[in-house]
């Protein structure tokens, strides 16, 4: 007589919960925040994870024996209370390699952070952190160029490199646009850039702005001789215009284009950057979106998540947070997911709030960009934290200089290499920046100006998402 | 609200002045463009945009870089700045407005 089977529901930790596995070095592993409905219990909930992000919503039923689910199913092996907070814990899931695509950072975020996050038996959910094995890095295209290689292209080395956010000067017009530009690269900035929510409206077309941005570039780097960058900020409605956007900017001479991986897309950021890989492009990379999933310290996806998620489908630079300015961060964890950015191989680290060990291989590094709500002032703390591979993105502090946008790039440029040279000097940043560069600024007067207009400024904002063990 | 036609002039400015038009006019002082007194109350758009072209072409002849400015005009950059950044500051203007929350 055939085996049967009885009908009805199983419980998810009959299948998913194995507090024996010892995970694979091919597992992709997965660290979730959970907090769980009253009265459910945790290594069940903890299993239902398990399944419902990986085999969990292919089966019904006896059908789960008509797939190999032993091999493919998530496998939730561990459970640890988060310090400081009694409403939730984390469930550390292992996944087998096979279960994914390769190379496709969209079909493994499908998965982990797909249905399961509207799963009844949750209240909220937050994937803090995943281990990606070699063997699954491998299989992705990474950074376009690299650290070291974006370095070469642009003969920039020893120090961090310097960029501003370009604001509209006077109404919206392309030509003016370019101008800023200008000013701001020939007052001795590296890079300027388009704002995240520039991409070809009306008031100023894309093709337009290009044409005077690269206009601007060259007249700056004929006049400083060195190289210089616009990030032209290619993100579109579809991957196609994407496409054209980038093409156009290889075409008139442009080394580095911009795209927002999280609005944009992964599909699009991932077909981009292997583009520029192809075509020797720098891949600048907005994260606009991003808080709507990080800020929540119970649901959504960590940032440091982001960060891989981004490494692996493709970019030269990502913003990180600045630690010191304006913008949510904090400075540990801030200076852990600056380690996933650029690192070979990153230590398990809870202080730093990073899960597990990962291992990058080969795989380029991508630079942090510190952004937002910076000054001169900041510059020494700035160098310090970031050190060498870095972009520091002085927007406000750059434009709202009272003298102009060249002045405020010549102050950054004179505060910034005064730091690294004192650094190399053996000289502590943070304990004696003001003597750096109030000695500095003698021989600057763009430089003097700007710690005048921001001396008294301090930011003593508290932190929404801070590491765990700081609830306490 | 509706869009000023006219500018209401860099002695009424918001932030005591320490606007992109208040630099342009500032800028047009420090190189002659207009006289000191000339506030630009009742110009329109276009007639701030022709000034800033005009103030453009004088910043190419030095690089954009106040510490290229010879003299005289070098003394009455840091003159006519100083005097507006410290009615700014009287005004209540601060470098803070400067560095928004922009990333």
């Amino acid at each position: 007589m055939a085996k049967t089977y009885d009908a009805g529901v199983k419980e998810y930790r009959e299948t998913y919960w194995m507090p024996d596995y010892t995970p694979k070095d091919t597992d992709i592993l997965a660290c979730f925040k959970v907090t769980p409905q009253d009265g459910v219990p945790r290594e069940e909930v903890a299993a239902a994870v398990a399944a419902e992000s990986s085999t969990g919503t292919w089966t019904t039923v006896w059908t789960d024996l008509l797939t190999d689910l032993d091999y493919y199913k998530g496998r939730a092996y561990a459970i640890e209370d988060v310090p400081g907070d009694d409403t939730c814990f984390y469930a550390f899931i292992a996944y087998p390699i096979d279960l994914f695509e390769e190379g496709s950072v969209v079909n493994v975020m499908t998965s982990l952070v797909g249905n399961v996050f509207g799963f009844k038996a949750l209240r909220a959910l937050r994937l803090e952190d995943i281990r990606f094995p070699i063997a699954y890095v491998m299989t992705c295209n990474g950074p376009p160029q690299g650290i070291q290689q974006e370095r070469d292209i642009l003969n920039k080395y020893g120090r961090p490199m310097l960029g501003c956010t370009i604001k509209p000067k006077l109404g919206l017009s392309a030509k003016n646009y370019g101008r800023a530009c200008y000013e701001g690269l020939r007052g001795g900035l590296d890079f300027t850039k388009d704002d995240e929510n520039v991409n070809s409206q009306p008031f100023m077309r894309w093709r337009a702005r290009f044409d005077f941005v690269m206009e601007a570039i060259h007249k700056a780097e004929a006049e400083t001789g060195e190289r210089k960058g616009h990030y032209l900020n290619v993100t579109a409605a579809t991957s196609d215009e994407m496409m054209k956007r980038a093409e156009y900017a290889k075409e008139i001479g442009a080394p580095i284009i911009m795209h927002d991986y999280i609005t944009g897309g992964w599909s699009a950021n991932t077909q981009l950057a292997q583009w520029c890989q192809d075509n020797g492009m720098l891949l600048h990379i907005h994260r606009a979106m991003h808080a709507v999933l990080d800020r929540n310290p119970h649901h959504g996806i960590h940032f440091r998540v982001l960060t891989k998620i981004l490494r692996l489908s493709g970019g030269d630079h990502l913003h990180s947070g600045t630690v010191v300015g304006k913008l949510e961060g904090d400075r540990d964890a801030t200076l852990g997911w600056i380690d996933i950015m650029r690192d070979s191989y990153i230590k398990e680290d809870r202080s730093r709030g990073i899960f597990f060990d990962q291992d990058w291989g080969a795989m380029p590094g991508v630079l942090p960009v510190a952004s937002g709500g910076i000054h001169v002032w900041h510059m020494p703390a700035l160098v310090n934290i970031f050190g060498d591979d870095s972009v520091l993105q002085f927007g406000g502090g750059t434009l709202g200089h009272p003298w102009g946008n060249a002045a405020g790039a010549a102050a950054n440029r004179v505060a910034v290499e005064a730091c690294v040279e004192a650094r190399n000097m053996g000289r502590e940043l943070e304990k004696e920046g003001k003597d750096i560069l109030t000695a500095a600024a003698k021989h600057s007067p763009e430089l003097a100006a700007a710690m005048e207009t921001w001396k008294e400024i301090k930011f003593e904002f508290d932190t929404v998402d801070k590491i765990d063990v700081a609830h306490k | 609200m509706s869009k000023p036609e006219h500018y209401i002039g860099i002695d009424k400015d918001i932030n005591g002045g320490m606007t992109s038009i208040g630099k342009i006019i500032r800028d047009a002082w420090v190189f002659g463009l207009i006289e000191e007194t000339e506030t630009c109350e009742g110009w329109n758009l276009a007639g701030i945009d022709a000034l800033l072209q005009k103030v453009n072409a004088e910043w190419d002849k030095y690089g954009c870089m106040v510490s290229a400015l010879p003299e005289p005009l070098s003394t009455r950059h840091r003159d006519i700045h100083a005097k507006a950044i410290q009615h700014a500051k009287q005004a209540g203007w601060s470098g803070e407005h400067e560095t928004g929350d922009e990333e």
